[in-house]
């Protein structure tokens, strides 16, 4: 056993499930209006949108992502004698060219490691009211968690600014999946906002289809409260706008999925937030109904399919989707988790939290969930779990098509990268979302 | 002996721009291009004549430089979608984690290339160092000999390859060194490349750093020739070539991807070499005939009746096959011609628009003008005013403009998709034929449709006339899709910059760039 760890301590990775930090370029480009500015090698935001979007369910790049992004493309010439002029040259003509409200100039490695000034040349710019911001997110910082992380933090530093204000009852920011890189991203904020709202809050989205902008980055500082739903990601945000508009923050670190959860959720919301609870009630009430009209039929189904159901399943993939999808199927739905694998590089002081969630993930159920990065020895503990006498269920990535087929099981894809699927506005949370997710499940098993 | 065209006694390869002259950026004729680009003289200087090459004023080619660059991509991703779709081979990136985040894209075209070539499919197996901060202050070594021991341990591949990064060639990784280091460790072939992404101003020097890896270190140095083996340059395009060649009696060994360590090898092997594109071929292609003394094929490319017939004499020629080829042509012209007259008819008043790489947009725009379609607008990704063999045959953009004739807007622009508005309104075509990402989705919310070219075979030959006809036939019906979209999607761009009506006015009056932005800027602040 103590063989087996060693081994995991090796640096390499094989079949990446992450970008770099600069992947963050996604995040810019999920804001409406919002327009990153790669200074970076020529090739580093394309590759980015090859993981975090295109090869993640064809999500494609929107407004200003993929190959509308500007970028410096730093050549030898830069390399050697400095690319301040060129990013100068850069921003300059960005403001000209490309229809924005927010501009966000993200430094690659190659960026960061010639010594640049970038904040000297954007302050410049800030300095005549121009909304550029910056931030430092060479690839050697990290994936692009952390990446999303460092540059919402420079949004607000530099973008939304100070604020004094009084805050309005009602309001929260969300902090909430990271744009792209959680597949299903653009239908989950349609989802929990619209939860949200039901229960009578007024929501700060901030990305996607459902975002007012910059407008809405504006209004942050307004926010009664700051709702982190993530397992680790958006901690450190909520961390630093307690500290900057003194606003307190709630942690759910389970993404609700189901009616159970989802109603539990907003339980906690409401009495956090100290409002009154008449118009939440009212719709967890409907909610419910609905839920259960659905749930009913689905259970005929499962009650009386004769040729076979899986029973015990695997899930891989970033802790946030992995957590709250794995405790759907084992709290909700009775299935049995075999092995559970984080696959996001979880910043060290955040695991133990996460390792508990999972040893009380349901009654009577305790899980040691993993933490590994490198896609061959995941694949390797994918194959080695005894899935008993039904057919494997493994939701996990597109990486895993080649064990899943050894096993003659079942791949249900639930996060980064997924090549198999065509994703538009599909959820898998809340109280509609868990309803698709048990479809998508019991239709992989009846083809 | 004549004077080598490509040194493979060094580990590194001179980027295309220096080596060939390549630009990036240009907009004229393509005659224009022909004359400026002066093949022949640059052809001459590679065997010992000419003009001193891309080092003297006279040969430079005239470039257009923006001061407004889009994302595009590096030498480091061709390496990438090259030696790391080898079977029995692993590359190692020796880089931060986020230079293999493209890995899922490689991964859907290895896939479908061995499926394409009837070989197992399964997932591509290409490694990452995973490199981080302290490792660019104490330096990365350690983690490149370790990753190396992995890739051995788990896979006991035929070879290893290294591809060096931005990050790891800025703070000086000795990859070289520790090649032959790991090589005398474990006894198989490590070969270290230097494609960092900064390195060349166009990504395709990336096709001649893995080919320069793959000729120096892998390819059988003592061969035995196979008399009916012909190497085929490619990528992961269906095998249409065996097909064609096959009345010729001549078996087809397809480099690079998805070959295998031993098909690799057995390069030197071969007959002869020839390819789809010289743009991708042309330095494995001489620097095969340089070692080796197998001849590459010297004609222009496979495409349109005078392209394939041009390249078919060529290859009888050397395969000493001249009796049987006439006859040959002339059976394939009566066999197709039929079916691309009737498709001529269908697509009658069609406008086209290719945006490809270089020598294949020659070969594609030949094909299409074939099927009676207007082209009058067109770019390349990068030009090569010569190709690494010189020979004056194989001006490819020569020949595609003595048969076909001009194509008045013929522009090289890097898959810049902010000119790419302007460009299209220019000659408002029907449909585009695309390769790499980037373009299409502003042609789409333009209403015009895209076909992505992902089979690069597609075109090829007499049938890929008559293949291309019949797609576009489906392309154009999709353009419906693509006018709901021009209704009611809106461009990332200012009505300033969509109003321009020279895509290059940057380059030539980059003054304009200092009119006052703030107006604009106050606007803006009132909406909100």
């Amino acid at each position: 056993m103590t063989e087996v760890k060693k081994k995991k301590k090796g640096n390499s990775i094989v079949h990446p499930r992450y970008g770099c930090a600069i992947g963050a370029v996604n995040t810019v480009a999920a804001i409406p209006r919002g327009i990153p500015i790669g200074n970076c090698g020529p090739g580093c935001a394309d590759k980015q949108y090859f993981m975090i979007s295109f090869e993640n369910g064809f999500q494609g790049a929107g407004y200003s992502g993929g190959g509308a992004l500007p970028s410096s493309n730093l050549g030898e010439n830069e390399i050697v004698f400095g690319g301040q002029n060129k990013l100068d040259d850069l921003i300059k003509s960005s403001l000209k060219i490309m229809d924005g409200d927010l501009f966000v100039v993200l430094t690659g490695c190659s960026g960061e490691l010639i010594g640049d000034d970038v904040g000297s040349i954007v302050r410049k710019y800030q300095d005549k009211g121009y909304p550029v911001v910056y931030a430092d997110t060479a690839g050697f910082k990290g994936n692009n968690l952390i990446g999303h992380e460092i540059v919402v933090k420079a949004i607000i530093d530099q973008f939304v600014g100070e604020f004094h204000g009084k805050k309005k009852k009602g309001l929260i920011n969300l902090w909430f999946e990271i744009p792209y890189f959680h597949t299903n991203w653009r239908g989950d904020y349609i989802e929990l906002k619209r939860i949200l709202e039901g229960a009578g809050f007024e929501v700060n989205v901030l990305f996607g289809s459902e975002s007012k902008g910059v407008e809405e980055w504006k209004s942050i500082p307004k926010a009664q409260f700051n709702l982190v739903v993530s397992p680790w990601v958006g901690l450190e945000t909520a961390e630093y706008l307690k500290e900057k508009y003194s606003q307190p923050f709630l942690h759910i670190p389970v993404i609700p999925i189901g009616e159970e959860q989802t109603t539990e959720f907003i339980r906690k919301v409401v009495a956090f937030a100290g409002i009154d609870n008449k118009k939440a009630e009212k719709f967890i009430e409907a909610e419910a109904e609905r839920y259960y009209y659905f749930l009913e039929h689905f259970s005929e189904f499962f009650s009386e399919y004769w040729f076979g159901l899986p029973a015990r399943f695997t899930s891989v993939g970033e802790a946030a989707y992995n957590i709250s999808i794995t405790k759907f199927l084992t709290d909700q739905v009775g299935l049995i988790p075999v092995k559970q694998i984080i696959t996001d590089n979880t910043p060290e002081k955040y695991r133990e939290g996460i390792r508990e969630l999972y040893r009380n993930i349901s009654d009577g159920v305790s899980l040691e969930v993993d933490f590994i990065e490198d896609g061959y020895l995941i694949e390797q503990e994918v194959k080695n779990a005894d899935y008993g006498s039904s057919v494997p269920l493994v939701l996990a990535s597109s990486w895993e098509a080649d064990v899943v087929q050894e096993l003659k099981g079942l791949l249900v894809p639930i996060g980064t990268p997924i090549t198999s699927e065509v994703v538009l506005n599909r959820s898998y949370i809340g109280y509609n979302g868990a309803l698709t997710l048990l479809e998508r499940v019991y239709t992989a098993t009846v083809k | 002996m004549a004077k080598k065209k490509i040194n493979l006694n060094l580990s590194s390869v001179d980027n295309r721009e220096m080596r060939l002259g390549s630009i990036i950026s240009w907009d004229g004729s393509a005659s224009e291009l022909v004359e400026a680009s002066n093949y022949d003289i640059r052809g001459q200087k590679k065997t010992g004549g000419g003009c001193g090459g891309g080092k003297g004023a006279g040969c430079k080619l005239c470039e257009l430089n923006m001061p407004f660059n889009q994302q595009t991509m590096c030498s480091h991703s061709i390496v990438g979608c090259q030696v790391g779709n080898l079977p029995d081979c692993i590359l190692i990136e020796h880089s931060p984690i986020g230079c293999s985040a493209i890995h899922p894209r490689f991964n859907l075209g290895f896939r479908i290339g061995l499926m394409r070539r009837g070989k197992k499919v399964e997932n591509i197996q290409i490694f990452s160092t995973n490199l981080l901060e302290r490792d660019m202050v104490f330096g990365a070594s350690d983690k490149l000999r370790r990753s190396i021991r992995d890739a051995w341990e788990r896979f006991h591949p035929k070879a290893i390859f290294i591809s060096m990064s931005c990050s790891t060639a800025i703070i000086g990784e000795d990859i070289e060194s520790i090649a032959m280091e790991m090589e005398e460790e474990l006894g198989v072939t490590v070969i270290p490349l230097f494609c960092e992404g900064f390195r060349s101003k166009h990504w395709s020097t990336g096709f001649d750093i893995s080919q320069h890896g793959v000729v120096r270190q892998i390819v059988n140095k003592n061969p035995k020739k196979q008399e009916d083996l012909i190497n085929i340059v490619a990528l992961w395009g269906t095998d249409y070539f065996t097909e064609m060649l096959r009345p010729l009696g001549l078996r087809v060994n397809y480099l690079i991807d998805m070959a295998s360590y031993d098909e690799l090898a057995q390069a030197s092997e071969a007959a002869a070499t020839a390819t789809f594109c010289h743009t991708l071929g042309s330095y494995m292609a001489t620097a095969l005939e340089d070692e080796y003394g197998v001849p590459q094929i010297d004609a222009p490319q496979p495409y349109g009746f005078a392209g394939t017939d041009d390249w078919l004499r060529e290859i009888a020629k050397v395969m000493g096959k001249e009796d049987i080829i006439e006859d040959y042509i002339a059976r394939e012209h009566a066999r197709v011609l039929p079916k691309i007259e009737e498709l001529r008819e269908k697509l009658k008043g069609i406008k086209g628009f290719v945006a490809t790489g270089s020598a294949y947009a020659h070969g594609m725009i030949s094909v299409i003008r074939e099927l009676g379609i207007e082209v009058d607008g067109s770019i390349v990704f990068h030009h090569d005013p010569v190709y690494d063999s010189g020979t004056s045959n194989q001006n490819t953009l020569k020949h595609l403009v003595e048969n076909y004739g001009e194509i008045d807007h013929f522009t090289v622009s890097k898959t810049q998709q902010f000119q790419f508005y302007g460009l299209l309104k220019r000659v408002n075509p029907d449909f585009i034929i695309i390769r790499h990402n980037g373009l299409a989705p502003l042609a789409a919310k333009i209403g015009i449709p895209a076909f992505a070219m992902g089979d690069e075979h597609f075109p090829v030959g007499y049938d890929g006339i008559v293949r291309v006809g019949e797609a576009l036939i489906e392309i154009l019906a999709r353009k419906k899709f693509n006018q709901v979209l021009q209704r009611h999607v809106k461009l990332p761009y200012t009505d300033w910059w969509l109003s321009q009506e020279d895509p290059f006015i940057l380059a030539k009056q980059p003054e304009i760039l200092d009119d006052p932005i703030e107006a604009v800027i106050a606007e803006k602040k009132n909406a909100v």
